[in-house]
């Protein structure tokens, strides 16, 4: 139900989008047009989702991840936004090594020198056929002076 | 004549040694994907869709058919070795190919499915070459309501054909459509729902929210749950079938073959359904019911056939209409644009090299395959060994690297991130992800036909309903979506949808 009730005000959301964007008339429609009756069809399956939810009842949302790791999901989720923000900072190979350890450490641990040589083997593997076969430039960050 | 003189022609672009070793890379990488559980066809293709910019538009889109129809061969094995899926087109084969394995007969089991897989191939490259320029001819003839309407009904039956709620997976199509209209309006060139971001006026990029959607959701979901993966490897033994074997198989892959092509060419069909169709099929045919989920080989050939099978049969709506009739061919879809080049009813005459070359690469790829898949099966056992705690580590750093390359904007590191958190979820809550992907692609374009067909009638709507192909696909397409409303039916197709469960 819960889920129904957050796309009820989504597709409520994008309705009104599309009518503030403009809907034109039939013979031109504007750009708001297709977006506003898409809101407006969101809105009704997730009526009927939440509808279907109420009369057959809706499973605990807690029972969903109960026996689950989903503390790991959270950290590998929180592990990829870090790395989003230090990534063109930092630069790619010290980012990319430091998440690897983490994962192979932290998240599902490995003995540590098989997680030193898969870190390294692939931050540096990776990094060369980016930058060196396929031509495509990954930031280098802080050891742009050694990498070039 | 014509077709075999085109075909010669084909044959020379596919041997070229850069599309020879780009066929080999498509298949190997697909037979890779497939065989490990975790990542598949549709990541890898998001991954590497990059790629395909540094090459020539034959050789790119080569690779990323390759890398389609080799996860097909490749699925199998895990599925009879470990009992997990390598890809969704192989969950049935669990069923009876891991029994076949662990009663001591692997090696017939990874057999019959190259096998099967490859004779289903061929049929479905043949088949292609011979319906595909018919086809194309017709479609030469749909204005933008033919082409709207066609895209309703390939969002209709995907919705109706994935398991579960039909409301979620129309709601889930109503979502990938407004994402697709995120930026620039085609025609009035107003930015559209980009809350005055700049990063969002092109849009929201394909590849961020595949790998999100399949890739970082996959390994989200395998991550909350500790799974222990035994390979069966150690009597894999002759792959040759029996002759018993195949006195029990040839029907089931002639079937599965038919059957897995036709669903493969309908939109909104494709590998998976075709998979679990020819199972249900071979099961109410069988003179020995009761032998499937025990091992089976017909319950291994048929739906191995039919999701090969169904894999060439996709490639029909994408290259004659232009309509990609599931995901994988969406991104198919987004290596041609990458190009330039937009497949259609004129991509035939306008660019024989690439759809002819496409063909004779498939003939080609498909020999390669069983070559990988018969005397090197041992590679692919090897693969499986690794766990996955190393595993996925090295995946998420390559959908990083992967997105990254896509726009060399970390803005995709972060829509990918939001992507696969939001997919995660759906999966939790029962929303499947492949009809938001195939709506997000196809969203601009039902949006464009449409406006397009109203410019045209003066705002009359019924010009959706005066023309016989749009008619008939409306008229489709509202006969799904009244079918889960009666009960009997609705009770037909939850038992389908528990089946694929």
């Amino acid at each position: 139900m819960w889920g129904g009730l957050f796309w009820l005000a989504f597709g409520i959301f994008i309705a009104y989008q599309g009518y503030d964007l403009g809907l034109g008339e039939a013979r031109e429609p504007g750009s708001g047009f297709a977006i506003f009756w898409i809101g407006l069809l969101m809105a009704a399956f997730a009526t009927s989702i939440v509808f279907g939810a109420i009369k057959n009842g809706s499973e605990d949302i807690a029972s969903l991840w109960q026996g689950t790791r989903w503390a790991k999901v959270l950290l590998i989720i929180a592990l990829l936004l870090i790395f989003g923000f230090l990534f063109e900072r930092i630069g790619f190979v010290i980012c990319s090594l430091v998440l690897l350890l983490v994962l192979m450490r932290v998240v599902d641990p490995v003995p540590w020198p098989t997680a030193l040589i898969v870190s390294f083997g692939a931050t540096f593997g990776i990094w060369y056929a980016m930058n060196k076969l396929l031509l495509i430039q990954l930031p280098n960050g802080w050891l742009s002076p050694w990498l070039g | 004549m014509e077709i075999i003189s085109a075909l010669g022609h084909g044959f020379a672009v596919a041997l070229q040694p850069i599309n020879l070793m780009a066929c080999f890379f498509g298949v190997f990488i697909g037979t890779l994907v497939g065989v490990l559980p975790g990542i598949g066809p549709v990541s890898a293709m998001a991954l590497l869709l990059p790629v395909t910019l540094s090459s020539s538009p034959e050789a790119g889109i080569i690779m990323m058919a390759g890398i389609y129809y080799g996860s097909m061969y490749g699925g199998s094995t895990t599925s009879i070795l470990v009992n997990i899926p390598g890809e969704a087109a192989s969950v049935i084969t669990c069923l009876d190919g891991h029994q076949m394995a662990k009663n001591g007969r692997a090696g017939p089991a990874l057999g019959i499915a190259a096998m099967g897989s490859f004779v289903a191939g061929t049929f479905a490259i043949i088949a292609l070459m011979l319906v595909a320029p018919m086809l194309a001819s017709f479609a030469i003839a749909f204005g933008p309501p033919e082409y709207f309407s066609l895209m309703v009904l390939g969002l209709t039956v995907l919705a109706f054909l994935t398991q579960g709620s039909m409301a979620k997976s129309l709601l889930m199509a109503c979502v990938g459509v407004t994402l697709g209209l995120v930026g620039i309006d085609q025609i009035t060139a107003a930015p559209r729902l980009t809350f005055d971001r700049l990063e969002l006026i092109d849009g929201v990029g394909l590849v961020p929210v595949v790998m999100g959607l399949f890739g970082i959701a996959e390994i989200l979901a395998n991550i909350e749950k500790s799974v222990n993966r035994e390979v069966v490897a150690s009597r894999i033994g002759s792959l040759w079938p029996t002759a018993q074997d195949w006195m029990h198989s040839k029907w089931a892959i002639v079937r599965g073959t038919i059957l897995g092509f036709f669903l493969g060419v309908l939109p909104g069909g494709g590998a998976v359904i075709s998979s679990f169709a020819s199972y249900a099929l071979e099961r109410k045919l069988s003179k020995r019911p009761e032998m499937f989920g025990k091992g089976a080989i017909e319950g291994v050939a048929g739906p191995e056939a039919a999701n090969n099978s169904a894999a060439g049969g996709a490639f029909i709506p994408l290259l004659t209409l232009g309509i990609p009739p599931n995901v994988v061919m969406a991104l198919l879809l987004g290596a041609f644009i990458i190009h330039g080049i937009q497949p259609g009813p004129l991509l035939i005459t306008q660019n024989p090299g690439i759809f002819w070359g496409i063909v004779a690469s498939m003939y080609i790829g498909n020999i390669m395959l069983l070559i990988l898949n018969m005397p090197l099966i041992g590679i692919w056992v090897q693969v499986l060994k690794v766990p996955y705690k190393l595993l996925f580590p090295l995946i998420l750093m390559f959908c990083i690297v992967g997105v990254f390359s896509s726009g060399s904007a970390v803005f995709d590191v972060f829509v990918m991130t939001v992507f696969g958190l939001v997919g995660y979820l759906m999966r939790k809550f029962g929303y499947e992800p492949a009809p938001l992907v195939l709506a997000f692609v196809l969203g601009p374009m039902v949006e464009n036909n449409m406006r397009k067909s109203l410019i045209l009638s003066q705002g009359d709507f019924s010009i959706f309903v005066e023309r016989p192909i749009s008619l008939v696909c409306l008229l489709l397409a509202a006969a799904m979506l009244i079918m889960p409303l009666l009960p009997a039916l609705r009770a037909k197709r939850e038992a389908v949808a528990l089946d694929q469960e």
